[in-house]
């Protein structure tokens, strides 16, 4: 009320509410104030209409501000103190002012004024009910008034025709329509007021008195000393509030209240951070389990409302309620088994209070309609969407990433609650849940979040402690999800088992369990989420080749993601910027929302500096074995090959200063035969500070470098020889004269280098063939038409489809072996799971047979 | 070389008597305490029905014991059951050894029931006593006996499962008395079924069989005499290739070991066989982060690393491992024998001249024995014009007069005509009316113009 001061500058309306107050104060027994001084009404009426549309957002503050502002009053002049309204008599007061201008709207029957009255009374009186209070006589009595005055013009109108004009026809129509409405909701109020309006009212005052049976007393003993009784008075006040409150929230008025919040919900006008708020107070007086979880589902639900927008994230401290409102939920669930939340139930009165006692539940359980699932993948969901928006590289995305603790922990919360209730479905999801956030994280990492998890009270039966080793959590967790039937999960389960062994160099495995899978065959047909896991497996398993020195399998696997040249966006690590298209903000967004957090992310400029050395070391020595031009052209790696030339076609090369440019230079010391420099150079790209185990990691790369320099050596310097000596070499290349004689003979053997060894001058001797145009020529035109033969072959199978359908060739043999072996692999897909069990399980095959024969028939 | 040995890895996929040859070998060879292998003997007699052996086996190990009492009740329940057995099974070969039922006796099995159920009153039930019968007779070590009643039982029976249980047991009855032709072709109808079965769930179900299939045959294979040319034929098909690869790498040894064997395959020999080597090499260097001992490092220092000292030092330690191998221990010899062929071969190709004394060390022969050696080398193989020995210098020298360039351009086109005709009669199969057909005919002409 004091807003009112504020709010209006002039004296008038100021005026106007003081007397009202007065009024109030007079009248304090009743403190409905009903029969409210005609004069002031009208000002105010004035007023409020001026201000009609902030008096929503007003009363809203009002709360807030109350506080405050009472005590202002009550330190200037103690006497205000006592007209000090509830909020309750406030909207009171509201809701007569509208009634007033609905009066005075009928004497000029205009019914579109009428009719946005009435709407903004409906609405006031749905707030009372959210509040649950109980409905003033004086609705009843407007909505008693107006039904008449209704049917009054809708006869007065068939009488004199066409008099209303279009628009305010329409609104007495709608009028008409509200009113049946309202007077049907309030059925049993009506049909009281109108057998005993004054009983009614008594009910009702004395339901209001008892309401609030605190603020009369200390109005009355105001005079005393003002700082006591300030104190006095707001703890009064507050307690008005609270008492209030906890007075009608005996059991089934928390259910109703329950029930008005949830119609409200998704409503247009719907005041969200309101609803959290009356939730959390129904929180703090619910008494039964019950009642605890169906006001903690919907309170969980309002949260998660709280931002309607899909783009923006939700705000931190709210997400942090959530979840521990979730953990309330898990921790309820799990200590009352005859509780059960289940998506679907049979229907059940919403405002009964349920106990399992009840006859009427199934086996002594009651069952609630929610889904905890559904929560924890929001609350995941919420925490990448929150880590998408927040600055990577400033603190609060540290701060942020903390709550990935307390997150985890809740999903196991989860995953302990569906183990104990056998629920597969949502199980298979909570596991994956959890398998998502520790995957791609190194074992202190997990071990730092297991150990979270074995802090609280409710366990999961996976855990890091059971299982030993993280790759032990996290077989047992992809296990699981194998076993479960849901083939998304299973994917993106043997996905993310890849992943980490990728992670812990463990290649082989690694490897083998991608080719078994055959997601290569499937994966385009998946979603993009999946697609993005793939790509970063792959590109992961890439990685781990070359930290084990598998430079080969590293090129080849990272190969194909660079060509694509979109590396980043095929990894979800940015939006790749296309030239000639422009994207629609609907895709952008889409784009935008499939990003990972930073924090998971792989590095790009590692990965380029691991393809662009591994490329080097293989393309390098290939360069240099080949001499003709036609066959240059065919290159193994075109995103190197491409920088090469580039780099070739520079005339002035400075210092490296990017990777690229290190691995460039790298490359031209390397083709020249100087190892050291190549060394150096590689050696010196920042980058490999990243990577685990760097300093082994170099070390590898310059025993690489050491054999593929001599190797190019070989291959470029020897049409100038006849006889070079393997000690020379060894000492060139520093690396032991066994190891040089191994490289050599094998270049010998698979005939790179028509060279042979003398082993007692300790030499290899060079046998080079000068090649006539004429023989070059004919030697190209014999592979061409080699190739073109294949491709006709290849061309004829594709269109009798099948392979080696239609003749006994060599190479159709080829192809049906290929056939054969994807055929085997996929039974080899079953292998992680088969083989132990299958050991033991299988038993002797025959004696199995003998075993169970015996039995039956000598006994 | 206990680290080397592969009984405990076969065992889980053999049957219970074929583990009893290979435990009894492993007693000879001393590479386990001789009690601990007793011990194991008779943990596998005991769940056979050869109560006797046990009742010996036990009395070896534990010679102040008394012989427990249950092996008597066991052989009184065994000799009951055979009694019973005999009796049942006895009926059934009565009319089927009568000589005018085996006359009427044909292909179809349906048409045998039911003739045998018109006049003889023959039912199913009394032919599976023939299975259980054999079945018994193989449990307590008759194996001729088991496999005579096996036999009969499958041509009669027309259960799916029993009978693919009697191949089973067929082929093992076979194994133990050491039939080994009858043995082979009982593996390759075995062999057939597996491959071609498609039961629900086949993937694993087959891997499992053909594993186990494995592990069988290598008794077959080791001792039949063209069988390890037979065992590259089969070890090297896809399907073997990666069930071996898959779950039981450890074959890789016998693949290798068979491989080194038949260095030089007889003629005739399928692609497969003759390129045998190239591909093992590559499972072996593919597995090797599973799988390795001294066979196949022996293969990878030699023909991955050319590291011939390694190769030699592993040669050494192969022959060992060999020598104490149920299968490999007769082969021993022959394996060493080739392997140094193998040696001196690869050797050879990448050198020039070579001191005949330094070679004769790289295959552990006195200097007398290796120039002994290398002549005969020389004379068998391709290179014998080229190389020539000094034996002023102690050397071989070695000629490689390049390849003529003429002669890869032949070699290159040779196939072209054979293939490009298949390509044409391929079109002209696929049908005149086909339309496909006109896409190649143009794609296919310029090839044979070239030609």
């Amino acid at each position: 009320m004091s807003r009112f001061f504020r709010n209006a500058g002039d004296s008038d309306s100021s005026e106007s509410s003081d007397s009202e107050e007065e009024l109030l104060s007079s009248d304090d027994e009743a403190p409905i104030a009903k029969p409210a001084a005609p004069a002031g009404k009208m000002n105010m009426d004035r007023f409020l209409k001026g201000a009609d549309s902030s008096s929503d957002s007003d009363s809203s503050d009002s709360e807030d501000s109350d506080d405050s502002d009472g005590e202002e009053g009550d330190e200037e002049e103690p006497q205000q103190a006592i007209r000090i309204m509830s909020a309750q008599e406030k909207r009171l007061v509201e809701m007569e002012a509208t009634g007033k201008v609905m009066e005075n709207a009928l004497k000029i029957n205009d019914w579109v004024a009428i009719s946005n009255e009435f709407d903004k009374l409906v609405r006031m009186i749905q707030r009372q009910h959210n509040v649950s209070e109980p409905i003033p006589p004086f609705y009843v009595r407007t909505l008693i008034s107006l039904e008449n005055s209704v049917n009054n013009a809708l006869a007065k109108e068939k009488e004199a025709k066409k008099k209303t004009n279009a628009t305010n026809a329409k609104a007495l129509t709608a009028m008409k329509q509200k009113i049946k409405k309202s007077v049907k909701e309030y059925e049993v109020d009506v049909n009281k007021y109108n057998a005993d309006p004054e009983a009614f009212e008594r009910e009702y005052t004395a339901l209001v008195v008892r309401d609030a049976p605190a603020p009369p007393a200390p109005r009355v003993t105001v005079p005393g000393s003002a700082g006591a009784d300030d104190d006095d008075q707001n703890g009064e006040f507050s307690t008005v509030i609270k008492g209030g409150k906890s007075m009608q929230f005996s059991a089934d008025g928390i259910l109703k209240n329950l029930q008005a919040v949830q119609e409200a919900r998704g409503k247009k006008n719907t005041d969200r951070a309101e609803q959290i708020r009356i939730l959390e107070k129904l929180l703090e007086v619910a008494v039964t389990s019950y009642q605890r979880i169906r006001v903690l589902l919907a309170l969980v639900s309002s949260r998660f409302d709280y931002n309607s927008s899909v783009a923006t994230h939700m705000p931190i401290e709210l997400w942090l309620s959530a979840q521990r409102e979730v953990d309330q939920l898990v921790a309820i669930i799990a200590t009352n088994p005859a509780y059960a939340i289940q998506e679907i139930t049979e229907d059940y009165d919403e405002l009964k209070e349920r106990v399992p006692e009840d006859p009427e539940e199934k086996d002594g359980i009651v069952r609630i309609r929610g889904s905890i699932i559904s929560f924890v993948d929001r609350l995941d969901d919420e925490f990448t969407k929150s880590l998408q928006n927040i600055d990577p590289h400033g603190t609060e995305y540290i701060d942020r990433l903390k709550d990935e603790k307390v997150l985890y922990c809740t999903i196991c919360r989860a995953q302990a609650f569906y183990e104990n209730t056998n629920q597969d479905e949502p199980l298979g999801r909570v596991i994956m849940r959890r398998l998502e956030h520790i995957y791609s994280k190194p074992d202190a990492v997990v071990q730092a979040l297991e150990s979270t998890v074995e802090a609280s009270d409710i366990k999961p039966s996976m855990r890091l402690a059971s299982q030993g080793t993280t790759s032990g959590l996290i077989h047992a967790l992809c296990v699981y999800l194998y076993k479960s039937g849901n083939s998304l999960l299973r994917t993106r389960a043997m996905l993310s088992h890849i992943y980490h062994h990728a992670l812990h160099n463990d290649f082989h495995t690694a490897r083998d369990m991608l080719l078994m899978s055959h997601l290569q065959e499937s994966i385009h047909s998946a979603d993009v989420a999946t697609q993005i896991l793939y790509n970063r497996t792959v590109v992961q398993l890439g990685l781990c080749a070359f930290r084990c020195g598998l430079i080969k399998e590293a090129q080849a696997t990272l190969l194909d993601i660079f060509t694509t040249q979109r590396v980043k966006e095929l990894l979800a690590q940015g939006v790749h910027q296309q030239r000639f298209q422009v994207l629609t903000p609907e895709q952008e967004k889409a784009e935008k929302q499939r990003q990972l957090p930073f924090h998971m992310h792989i590095n790009t400029e590692l990965l380029e500096a691991a393809f662009l050395v591994s490329s080097m070391l293989v393309e390098i020595p290939l360069l240099a074995s080949i001499d003709s031009d036609e066959l240059k052209r065919k290159a193994i790696s075109k995103p190197f090959r491409r920088l090469l030339d580039f780099a070739d076609r520079q005339v002035f090369t400075g210092p490296p200063e990017s990777t690229r440019d290190h691995i460039m230079q790298a490359s031209k010391a390397l083709q020249d035969g100087e190892w050291e420099q190549c060394r150096d150079l590689i050696q010196s790209i920042k980058i490999w500070s990243l990577m685990p185990e760097a300093a082994a990691v170099k070390e590898m790369l310059a025993k690489r470098i050491q054999e593929q320099g001599l190797r190019t050596y070989l291959f470029t310097y020897a049409p100038h020889y006849s006889t070079l000596s393997l000690s020379l070499l060894s000492r060139t290349f520093s690396l032991p004269l066994r190891a040089v004689t191994s490289i050599v003979s094998k270049m010998i053997w698979n005939e790179e280098l028509s060279a042979s060894l003398d082993q007692s001058g300790g030499v290899v001797v060079f046998h080079r063939i000068e090649l006539s145009r004429a023989q070059q020529l004919a030697q190209t035109i014999a592979d061409k038409v080699g190739a073109m033969l294949e491709q006709n072959e290849k061309a004829l199978d594709i269109k009798m489809g099948g392979t080696g359908g239609w003749g006994d060739r060599a190479d159709g043999n080829k192809g049906e072996k290929r056939g054969e072996q994807t055929q085997e692999r996929r039974g080899r897909g079953e292998r992680t799971r088969g083989t132990r069990g299958g050991a033991r399980g299988r038993g002797a095959r025959f004696a199995q047979g003998l075993g169970n024969e015996m039995p039956s028939r000598t006994g | 070389m206990a680290e080397y040995d592969l009984t405990k890895r076969i065992m889980p996929y053999l049957d219970r008597h074929l583990s009893l040859p290979l435990l009894v070998h492993l007693s000879d060879t001393n590479l386990f305490a001789a009690q601990d292998v007793q011990i194991a003997q008779y943990e596998l007699a005991k769940g056979t029905n050869m109560p006797d052996y046990a009742a010996n086996l036990f009395s070896q190990i534990y010679p102040d014991q008394e012989v427990p009492a249950e092996f008597a009740q066991k052989r009184q329940n065994t000799m009951l059951t055979h009694q019973r057995l005999q009796d049942e099974a006895q009926a059934v070969l009565d009319v089927i050894e009568n000589p005018d039922v085996a006359q009427a006796l044909r292909q179809d099995k349906e048409q045998n029931l039911q003739y045998l159920k018109d006049n003889y009153n023959l039912t199913l039930d009394q032919i599976a006593a023939l299975y259980h019968f054999g079945q018994f007779q193989y449990s307590y070590g008759n194996y001729s006996g088991a496999a005579d009643y096996l036999y009969h039982f499958r041509v009669l029976s027309t259960d799916n499962d029993l009978n693919t249980s009697a191949q089973w047991g067929k082929l093992a009855s076979d194994i133990l008395s050491g039939k080994w032709d009858a043995a082979l072709q009982e593996l390759d109808t075995l062999r057939e079924s597996i491959d071609s079965r498609s039961l629900p769930g086949p993937a694993l179900n087959q891997l499992h069989s053909r594993t186990w299939l494995l592990h069988w045959s290598l008794f077959v294979y080791f001792n039949h005499p063209a069988g390890r040319t037979l065992l590259l034929e089969t070890f090297l098909s896809p399907v073997y290739l990666n069930t071996i690869q898959t779950s039981c790498p450890w074959v890789l040894r016998y693949l290798a070991a068979a491989a080194i064997l038949s260095r030089a395959p007889p003629p005739g020999a399928t692609p497969r066989v003759r390129n045998a080597l190239r591909d093992i090499i590559k499972v072996i260097q593919m597995e090797e982060y599973q799988y390795q001992d001294p066979v196949t490092a022996f293969l990878k220092e030699l023909y991955v690393e050319f590291d011939f000292e390694a190769a030699q030092l592993q040669l050494g330690r192969a022959e060992q491992v060999l020598g104490d191998d149920f299968f490999l221990g007769e082969f021993s010899a022959d394996f060493l024998d080739n392997a140094r062929y193998l040696i001196s071969e690869a050797y050879c190709r990448t050198h020039q001249k070579i001191d005949i004394r330094d070679l004769s060390e790289r295959l552990n022969l006195s200097p007398d024995e290796g120039e002994k050696w290398i002549v005969n080398l020389i004379r068998e193989s391709r290179m014998g014009a080229d190389a020539k020995i000094d034996l002023d210098k102690n050397v071989i020298e070695i000629f490689r007069p390049a390849v003529p360039v003429y002669q890869t351009v032949i070699d290159k086109t040779r196939g072209l005509h054979l293939r490009t005709s298949g390509l044409g009669q391929a079109i002209s199969r696929l049908g005149m009316g086909a339309q496909q057909g006109q896409a190649e005919a143009p794609a296919a002409a310029p090839a044979v113009a070239v030609r």
